[in-house]
């Protein structure tokens, strides 16, 4: 790996030239990009200090990671001391960069070091390497003559920067002008007679205007606007949902053994109440709560309770303890299951009673028991945020509750906005699903307070903090919840759930979930709780037949979906849907090496700096990582999608929490 | 940022007439990546083409050479190879497959803000001799049509430049933001440069 080192310190004589003219200096340091990430120390502004001359005149200084990110930068950059200009280390951009914010501000920013060219280039200056660290080297001509010269290039390589052949003066094979280099027309010759291609292009005159100005423009304008967009960061990952978006929900064949996990909520497992052998109906409580945030669990079939063994669970990922029941097929209901269409005559404590006692939780991924959202604020709640992105590509199980079912999802939204006691209600569709979006807002018609936005299409959008970002423009301080900015969020299947609960009495027993990626049998089936893995490989049909290894199982989406390798274990609340798709052909991996290339920084919806959990977690040093704000994280993978070393980033961020929670 | 578009599909047609493999690059698809044109150029040659690989990164060149291992009996029967990524993938994969011909399908385009981690709306040409300090912080070099450091051309019409009407005058720019924080005494008190261009030669 080459270290692409961008700047260096400008001689002594200049900087301290450069500090006669200043009454104080605060100095910014970036703090490198592409380099390997093996040594945390950057001595560039400790130098500075040691070289200069009138030591007292630095006023303070700051090391900030990519510093050419401005909107970053401008939140790092606070409480700087008056009267004094700012002196930056970096390469010309973070200058440029600095200079720019400190503009209105009549702060004068001055250059301490100057750029280290990397072409090596005489006439072809300019020279980039890629993301990662190769010798290879690009100049962005707009006209590859690659396909012509074997694949490497003259523009770069050539001190002359010779399309047409050699310029005649290369002295045993090295360049006349700088004697170091090899010439790169032999070695285009080379490697041509290796491919027993012949030279015979005709005559090639570079044109400088092959890119003009205003495409780079409108393709830069692309690139802020799509990293801006809604709330900095994101990735936009294939969507593939045209699979199996226009599929209706269907109901998936009930299981003849059932794994009913007691643990299908955040919180504390629920406890069982019935006992091995006993005889249960579909929908009757088979597990109590166990504490204040957790939720009882419903029988999703009628037959006999076999067992209470250990599974491993889906997302625990160790053995829990599950109900297994032999389903008779009879579906025989529960004397509980009592419908109640005349809600408006409840008052909410009743209501929310009704939700804790049929077991909605969240269903959007995180399973957190909704009463618990729904106890009376001890903070000011204004809007109620109904979460309809779903924003993990294959997934369409919300969408297509969306389509079949607005009126009811509606009745659910009265229902969570009676309960909660507010009007405003906030309903967040991407705009990929315009077709739920046309449902929802026919259901919606004229009523009050309804407002639905459609928001532009982008990972992760369907994360509560940036949902209400993106609609409100609030911000959930850290550490916080959105009850603190005056917000509950509740995902669309979740407010069918309470619909369900409450109008038809129905308990949390099935859900939809979406069936997607190299199955035969695609589709988005509403579900029951506990019907296990097996069973749905069985009824959807792996494709792969060969290299299955090259696969991976995934439920939930393919960015937070957790890998499934047991297919005795089950479906509960929390299952969104079922993904086969190919892996990386690399596997991601804690001990690839970070060459801070920036793009997790870029990415990283919560604004954080992700290679510093790469950095410090593979070192164990997790009270840094906390530094660093890991605990914001929301686990979105946004930056092990794009790592271009494929480190491993959410294992190690999930490391960094349960290691930082275990100290404190 | 080093960006790509799809090279003239006169000019790549040829290679389709024989068996080709196919590498796209996602890697900076964030960016930019004309993902669909390029699908649909290499759909409809699809009857030519015997594998196509959907990799980012092609520039880390120790994963690029785990895929071709993996894949070599497909890869190297192939008879050309067609790289859907920036020039640095194409030289990358060219390298690892000095035997054969190796073809880039795209065009690669400078966008501002390469060697940082983004685009920007300002530049950096990478010269060895930082001019920022006397031009308030905006570069003469990337900004100015001429390169010019020691004060405009005077060529410049309405705030805009001579040689291309769609810029901005970068000199104008630089004596506003002087007078902003009332320096622009910089610009008649400071001595000539002239570039020096062995900075560029010997940089490393």
């Amino acid at each position: 790996m080459i270290d692409y080192t961008k700047y260096r310190l400008k001689p002594k004589n200049e900087l301290d030239d450069v500090l006669k003219e200043v009454p104080g200096l605060f100095a910014i340091w970036c703090k490198k990009c592409y380099k390997a990430f093996e040594n945390e120390e950057m001595p560039e502004c400790n130098n500075f200090v040691e070289l200069i001359s009138e030591k007292d005149k630095i006023k303070g200084r700051l090391g900030i990671d990519f510093l050419c990110n401005r909107f970053l930068t401008e939140k790092n950059i606070k409480n700087l001391p008056e009267n004094i200009s700012i002196g930056v280390i970096s390469c010309g951009l973070g200058i440029q960069t600095i200079a720019k914010l400190m503009e209105n501000k009549g702060i004068r920013v001055l250059a301490l070091a100057d750029t280290v060219p990397q072409s090596g280039n005489a006439s072809s200056i300019a020279g980039y390497h890629g993301i990662t660290l190769g010798s290879e080297k690009c100049a962005g001509c707009a006209q590859c003559y690659l396909g012509i010269t074997g694949g490497l290039c003259p523009v770069v390589d050539c001190a002359k920067s010779l399309l047409n052949g050699p310029c005649g003066g290369a002295k045993d094979g090295k360049c006349e002008v700088i004697a170091e280099k090899d010439c790169v027309w032999i070695e285009i010759f080379k490697r041509m007679q290796k491919q027993k291609r012949e030279m015979s292009h005709p005559i090639k005159v570079r044109d400088y205007n092959k890119f003009s100005s205003s495409e780079e423009k409108k393709i830069s304008t692309i690139s802020f606007e799509k990293r801006t967009e809604n709330f900095y960061g994101g990735v936009h990952p294939s969507e593939k949902k045209e699979i199996t978006e226009n599929l209706p929900i269907e109901e998936f064949p009930q299981s003849k053994y059932m794994f009913v996990f007691l643990s299908q909520h955040a919180g504390y497992p629920a406890t069982a109440v019935v006992k091995q052998g006993e005889r249960v109906k579909f929908g009757q409580k088979i597990a109590e709560s166990s504490g204040l945030i957790s939720a009882p669990v419903h029988c999703p079939v009628s037959g006999r309770v076999t067992a209470i063994e250990e599974k491993l669970h889906p997302t625990l990922l160790r053995k829990m303890p599950a109900i297994i029941i032999e389903n008779d097929f009879s579906d025989e209901r529960d004397d509980d299951i009592v419908s109640c269409s005349e809600w408006h005559s409840v008052p909410a404590e009743k209501l929310i009673e009704l939700v804790k006692q049929k077991g909605i939780v969240g269903l959007g991924g995180a399973m957190f028991p909704t009463h618990v959202k729904f106890f009376p604020p001890k903070k000011p709640l204004d809007t109620l945020i109904v979460n309809g992105c779903e924003c993990e590509p294959y997934l369409n199980a919300d969408n297509r509750l969306m389509i079949e079912h607005p009126e009811e999802i509606l009745q659910g939204i009265m229902l969570a906005r009676k309960i909660l006691g507010v009007n405003n209600v906030i309903i967040g569709i991407e705009e990929n699903k315009p077709v739920a979006i046309e449902n929802m807002k026919r259901a919606i018609g004229e009523k009050q307070g309804f407002i639905l936005k459609e928001l532009k299409t982008k990972y992760p959008q369907g994360a509560e903090k940036m949902l209400i970002r993106t609609t409100l423009g609030r911000r959930v301080p850290d550490g916080g919840l959105p009850l603190d900015v005056g917000v509950v969020v509740l995902n669309v299947g979740t407010v069918f759930a309470i619909y369900r609960a409450i109008v038809q009495g129905l308990p949390l027993v099935k859900r939809v979930i979406t069936v997607s990626g190299e199955f035969e049998r695609q589709g988005n089936f509403e579900i029951r709780m506990g019907t296990p893995f097996k069973d749905i490989l069985e009824f959807c049909k792996s494709k792969i037949s060969e290299n299955a290894q090259e696969y991976c199982l995934k439920m939930g989406g393919p960015m937070m979906g957790i890998i499934q390798t047991d297919p005795d274990s089950a479906v509960i609340k929390g299952t969104t849907g079922f993904v086969l798709a190919k892996k990386f052909f690399v596997d991601s991996s804690e001990k690839n090496t970070c060459i801070k290339c920036g793009r997790c920084v870029d990415v990283c919806p919560m604004e954080l700096y992700p290679l510093y959990y790469a950095y410090y977690g593979t070192r164990k040093m997790w009270e840094k990582c906390v530094e660093y704000g890991v605990k914001n994280c929301i686990e979105c993978g946004c930056c092990q999608y794009i790592c271009s070393s494929k480190i491993a980033l959410v294992d190690l961020i999930k490391q960094a929490k349960r290691n930082a929670n275990n100290k404190t | 940022m080093l960006i790509t578009k799809p090279k003239d599909s006169r000019e790549i047609e040829s290679y389709f007439e024989k068996r080709v493999f196919v590498f796209k690059c996602y890697g900076c698809r964030e960016v930019y990546f004309p993902e669909q044109e390029i699908n649909k150029f290499v759909e409809e040659r699809a009857k030519s083409i015997s594998g196509i690989a959907e990799v980012d990164y092609l520039c880390n060149e120790s994963f690029s050479k785990i895929y071709i291992e993996k894949n070599a009996h497909v890869i190297r029967n192939s008879d050309v190879i067609v790289v859907f990524s920036c020039g640095v993938g194409s030289q990358v994969i060219s390298k690892l497959m000095e035997n054969n011909i190796v073809v880039p399908g795209c065009d690669t385009c400078y966008l501002n803000g390469f060697q940082g981690l983004t685009v920007l709306d300002c530049d950096c040409n990478q010269c060895g001799e930082c001019y920022l300090n006397y031009t308030g912080g905006i570069c003469p070099i990337t900004s100015c049509a001429k390169n010019l450091l020691n004060g405009p051309c005077g060529g410049a019409k309405n705030n805009k430049c001579e040689v291309n009407p769609e810029v901005d005058c970068g000199w104008i720019a630089i004596y506003e933001r002087l007078m902003k924080i009332n320096k622009e005494k910089i610009l008649v008190e400071n001595k000539i440069f002239v570039r020096n261009f062995e900075k560029i030669i010997k940089g490393k």
